[in-house]
């Protein structure tokens, strides 16, 4: 049992998982993982960069990506925003790698010591166009480190951006851990490229899960790489059809993720009042669910650990013993609008948001169930 | 399930982070769970900074607490803004030459750096005898778990005092419980 943060859980996840390169820009609430890995990677045989600022971070992390590493960058909201416009490159031209954003109060430059989930929907939609989006959120500082090791898999099997997004409550806490290395075996690797380098290689030929093959550069292939749409050679492309047909196979074969990283379900079963929450509002939620329990209410709480993409069908079975669902956030309510999408009208959902930086407390969330339940809750 | 929250607060520079991990270690090594939450940012770097440590025999879902049931202050910055919220049932523990409790409210004053300074000659372990204080109150953590954890996470050249430290503070909070120390002020 040790006693850690989870910023440094979150570094050492990446040098477990094999992380060969970090690109990035100390920003608050983030900094630690910068700092930590600026003097661990080297000794790990991999390059730190400290970059000019949060694009070219990304940047350099892509460039590193393609010539075969493993590489990362971790941020905050204002950085997070910068890097918008290289995750959409990541995402189409499909190279594999980790985006950390430790979240903290926005807008701009906001309260930078404080903690929100504010930039929930910023992962899903902050690049332009029809992107299809990959997001982890851990909820402990042990579970940190576990997503970390998992969001490197899951770019290299899927050659995606990963985003691993927690708050600051989340970044910062101490906690006793024990922490297990994953096994050679644990470890995903990319796809390997078809056939021999030659005038006729197809890079983005997709395998059987809809990723692309590409080589590594360097390794003597000829491909093109680039963010307009392209043809399996990678040169661009402007046909409909294949515009089309690349859009739906990005997103398609993010799919399975939400399968590989159940929810948490925390006393569910014959939960007829569901909080939904993650990161460190889901652990309030837990406590929030045991006092409620306590007084007779069958109480439950749903955890995703993807937030991006969702699995409308698994939420919606996953739900469907709820009459009321909460869900809790650290921002003015952006998951929620998921939940109320993916669930009939029949069931009442409820926003409990809260921002200003001051983490949502159990009380809190008794004080909403109590509105909400007042026959359960006051008969008791 | 029992569950305590302690608030360490004092100014920035006085150690109180580090007693936290302190704390944290020792409690995890009793076999209980812990979780610290740290003041981040300005306040850290002086004025009012604190630690915030949540001790519970089952896993700690909340790190996070508004008011403790614990409160140590090394700083009368500190107490003035952390005191006020406290419940009536907690316990509040300060420095003697640091900080003034007026009535109606009461602490446990004990002369941590004035200890530290003149029998351990080192001004700077005050937080180590504060935190042997704090120790005897949580009725949880044995001297010696406590000692030990001071010791492993000392800076260099620190190891032997800390433990003497804590041992010292765990002292002079069981002499104030059993009426046998002078406080110049009130205990609870």
């Amino acid at each position: 049992m040790e006693l850690i943060q989870g910023n440094e859980a979150c570094a050492r996840g990446a040098l477990a998982a094999g992380l060969k390169f970090f690109g990035g820009y100390p920003i608050s609430p983030s900094s630690e993982i910068a700092e930590i890995l600026s003097s661990r990677l080297p000794r790990a045989g991999g390059v730190f960069v400290q970059m000019e600022d949060e694009m070219a971070s990304l940047g350099s992390v892509i460039g590193a990506s393609l010539g075969g590493l493993r590489a990362m960058t971790a941020t905050s909201g204002p950085g997070f925003t910068l890097m918008q416009e290289h995750l959409g490159y990541a995402s189409l031209a499909e190279i594999p790698c980790v985006v950390i954003d430790v979240m903290r109060v926005g807008p701009s430059t906001g309260v930078p010591t404080a903690p929100s989930q504010g930039d929930v929907m910023q992962a899903r939609w902050g690049s332009h166009g029809d992107r299809a989006a990959l997001a982890l959120a851990p909820a402990s500082v042990a579970e940190v480190y576990d997503l970390t090791v998992q969001a490197f898999n899951i770019a290299d099997r899927l050659r995606a951006p990963v985003v691993v997004m927690f708050d600051e409550v989340i970044g910062h806490m101490r906690e006793g851990v024990e922490l297990v290395p994953p096994r050679p075996e644990d470890i995903w690797r990319r796809p390997d490229p078809v056939g021999p380098p030659g005038s006729g290689h197809r890079a983005y030929a997709p395998n059987e899960e809809g990723v692309a093959q590409m080589p590594r550069f360097g390794d003597g292939y000829r491909f093109h790489v680039t963010g307009l749409f392209h043809d399996e050679r990678g040169y661009p492309s402007t046909n409909a059809e294949l515009v089309r047909q690349t859009l739906e196979r990005l997103e398609r074969k993010l799919a399975p993720v939400p399968f590989w990283l159940p929810p948490e379900k925390y006393r569910l079963g014959d939960a007829s009042f569901v909080f939904v929450a993650y990161g460190a509002v889901s652990r309030v939620a837990r406590e929030a669910v045991d006092r409620l329990r306590e007084e007779g209410v069958a109480a439950g709480l749903y955890r995703p650990r993807v937030l991006w993409p969702v699995a409308d069908a698994q939420l919606r079975e996953d739900l469907a013993g709820a009459e009321t669902v909460v869900v809790a956030e650290l921002n003015r309510g952006q998951w929620v609008d998921v939940v109320a999408r993916a669930l009939p009208r029949s069931i009442r959902i409820v926003s409990h948001g809260k921002s200003g930086g001051e983490p949502v407390t159990t009380d809190e969330l008794l004080a909403a169930a109590a509105d909400l339940q007042p026959r359960s809750v006051k008969s008791s | 399930m029992w569950r305590k929250e302690i608030r360490l607060a004092g100014s920035g520079g006085q150690g109180l982070g580090l007693a936290a991990m302190v704390l944290a270690d020792a409690a995890l090594q009793a076999g209980l769970y812990a979780t610290i939450m740290q003041s981040y940012g300005p306040e850290a770097r002086g004025g009012a900074s604190r630690a915030d440590v949540t001790l519970s025999d089952q896993p700690v879902a909340n790190p996070w607490f508004a008011a403790p049931q614990v409160l140590l202050a090394l700083s009368q910055k500190a107490w003035d803004r952390f005191s006020p919220k406290l419940e009536a049932q907690a316990v509040a523990i300060v420095d003697r030459d640091r900080v003034r409790v007026a009535a109606p409210q009461s602490a446990w004053v004990l002369p941590f750096e004035r200890t530290a300074r003149l029998e351990l000659r080192e001004k700077i372990v005050a937080n180590m005898l504060a935190l042997g204080a704090v120790g005897v109150v949580l009725e949880r953590i044995p001297c010696a778990v406590l000692q030990e954890a001071a010791q492993r996470r000392a800076p260099k050249g620190f190891s032997g005092v800390n433990r003497i430290a804590v041992a010292r503070g765990w002292e002079l909070m069981a002499m104030a419980q059993g009426g046998t120390l002078h406080a110049e002020s009130v205990g609870p």
